[in-house]
């Protein structure tokens, strides 16, 4: 198969899985959770295939630093303790100067990672991240990334299909339940006024990752802004699109 | 935080080719989420998942690193699934109340995120990731993606190093690196600014001298460590596969319920 039809096969079975479980409304405990999992797992390994296919040398020495980011900088915001994850701007890097394709495969390959070296229970969540590594490339695409507060509604956006992406997985796999005792306490609060576990999941993400995803888009044009343009002009993506910002800093172009 | 869950071992499990344990791992997963009835993936836990982790010796570490995974999500779980579903009381208690469906939704996704976590545990205490990743190359995975992993785990503790020696030279500068949570997210700035700017402008380097040495090259590669395999384990791995996918469709079109 060809990488573009790998990754479209991929979409289409994540979207398929997603209509699937909104319109059906299978119980959490019958086929919704299999096909959640299995949907949402076939998915992301078709996406991340394709997406590795497409990449360019200077795109797969660009991943592991962006892969670093993410793992570290995360690492990061759970030790001081602040209520945002932080744990994307490395797939929000590489999908900006990149593409939505290497943004997708750094988004897949660390949950793979995060799953191999620190915690296998996040595993499940990897569509989530390449739909984030997309949504950043398409943005830099449509010139998102121009100018901060483009950049930062973007974000929001982003956290707002994030939500609606992870939903299932928190409801069917999970049971509404995380690690932290805050976001599943918002969970059960709205299951006890009347919500299904899935909606209740969905609002509950709603309430937390475009505000993540906000920061962290802020954040990743921050650090963009600051590369020198000669390190961003090196990307053909980034050229071909003019993604950044011409004028100030953009003298070595 | 990052773990080598890896330990080098002599068991049957170990000496298994990456791909085989792989596939037992993901086949439990699938089996364990494809019925409501309880005792399947308690069933798979008591006599596969445990069993194996005896075998290869990892069982109380198996033990260990579930607890730790897991139990907060699972107390959280009985506690809310249990107080708040829908539908009559078991016992009640005034404003809130224990019910009997949420308790079972409860127990149900408790053992299945046992299986999960279990199996993929298994995996990762009895394969080396370097390993199993050279096995998916020799199955047909890109070489790309044995490569992005690779790197990523090198990169990582080098990159945690770097972090410490320019919170050190900051400090030395007279940051101050615990106030209240203001103060801490203050503290990032200059310790992030540095750290991504600092890895991103080694990409250019690597970039060219990877292309230097054939990265890009299409051709399929040899391998210079080969993993052993064995025809009894093609065979497993082609059953496992075959479990997986029936499971799949009886589940899907309602024959297991």
């Amino acid at each position: 198969m060809r990488p573009a039809a790998k990754i479209a096969a991929g979409t289409v079975v994540v979207l398929a899985t997603y209509v699937y479980l909104v319109l059906e409304r299978p119980g959490a405990s019958g086929t919704g959770a299999l096909v959640a999992l299995a949907g949402y797992l076939l998915g992301s390994v078709l996406i991340g295939l394709g997406a590795v296919d497409r990449l360019s040398t200077s795109s797969v020495t660009l991943i592991p630093v962006a892969m670093a980011i993410n793992i570290v900088v995360g690492q990061l915001a759970l030790a001081t303790g602040i209520p945002l994850y932080l744990d994307s701007i490395g797939i929000v890097i590489a999908g900006v100067l990149a593409g939505p394709a290497a943004g997708a495969a750094t988004g897949v390959l660390t949950c793979v990672i995060w799953g191999l070296t620190a915690n296998p229970t996040i595993m499940p969540f990897a569509v989530t991240a390449a739909e984030i590594g997309v949504a950043a490339g398409l943005i830099g695409m449509l010139g998102g990334f121009r100018k901060p507060w483009w950049a930062a509604l973007a974000g929001l956006l982003t956290g707002v299909v994030s939500a609606l992406v992870s939903a299932p997985i928190s409801a069917f796999v999970y049971g509404g339940v995380t690690t932290s005792a805050g976001t599943t306490a918002i969970t059960g609060a709205f299951q006890a006024y009347g919500a299904s576990l899935f909606a209740a999941t969905t609002l509950q993400g709603l309430l937390s990752d475009p505000l993540d995803k906000t920061v962290t888009f802020t954040v990743a044009f921050v650090i963009l802004l600051a590369l020198p343009a000669r390190f961003r002009q090196r990307f053909a993506f980034a050229r071909r699109y003019r993604v950044f910002a011409t004028g100030v800093g953009s003298e070595g172009r | 935080m990052t773990q080598d869950f890896y330990r080098p071992g002599t068991s049957l499990i170990h000496r298994w080719n990456p791909v085989t344990t792989l596939s037992l791992s993901l086949t439990l997963v699938v089996t364990a989420f494809a019925s409501q009835a309880l005792w399947l993936p308690a069933a798979l836990l008591v006599f596969v998942v445990f069993p194996a982790a005896l075998v290869s010796g990892v069982f109380r570490r198996l033990l260990a690193w579930l607890a730790r995974f897991l139990l907060p999500v699972i107390l959280l779980l009985f506690v809310i699934q249990g107080l708040y579903h829908q539908d009559g009381p078991l016992l009640d208690l005034g404003p809130v109340g224990v019910h009997l469906d949420g308790v079972l939704f409860a127990t149900r996704t408790a053992l299945r995120l046992l299986v999960l976590t279990g199996a993929f545990l298994l995996l990762l205490f009895t394969t080396h990731p370097g390993e199993l990743m050279t096995a998916l190359v020799a199955h047909g995975m890109p070489p790309k993606i044995s490569y992005l992993v690779s790197a990523t785990m090198q990169i990582v503790p080098a990159f945690r190093q770097r972090a410490h020696s320019i919170l050190d030279a900051q400090r030395a500068r007279g940051l101050r690196t615990a106030a209240g949570p203001i103060g801490r997210v203050r503290a990032l700035v200059p310790l992030v600014g540095p750290l991504v700017l600092g890895a991103l402008s080694e990409v250019d380097e690597r970039a060219v001298a990877m292309e230097a040495r054939a990265f890009g090259a299409t051709t399929r590669r040899t391998s210079y460590t080969v993993i052993a395999d064995s025809a009894a384990q093609r065979v497993s791995r082609w059953s496992m596969l075959v479990i997986t996918i029936a499971v799949i469709v009886l589940s899907a079109t309602g024959v297991i319920r």
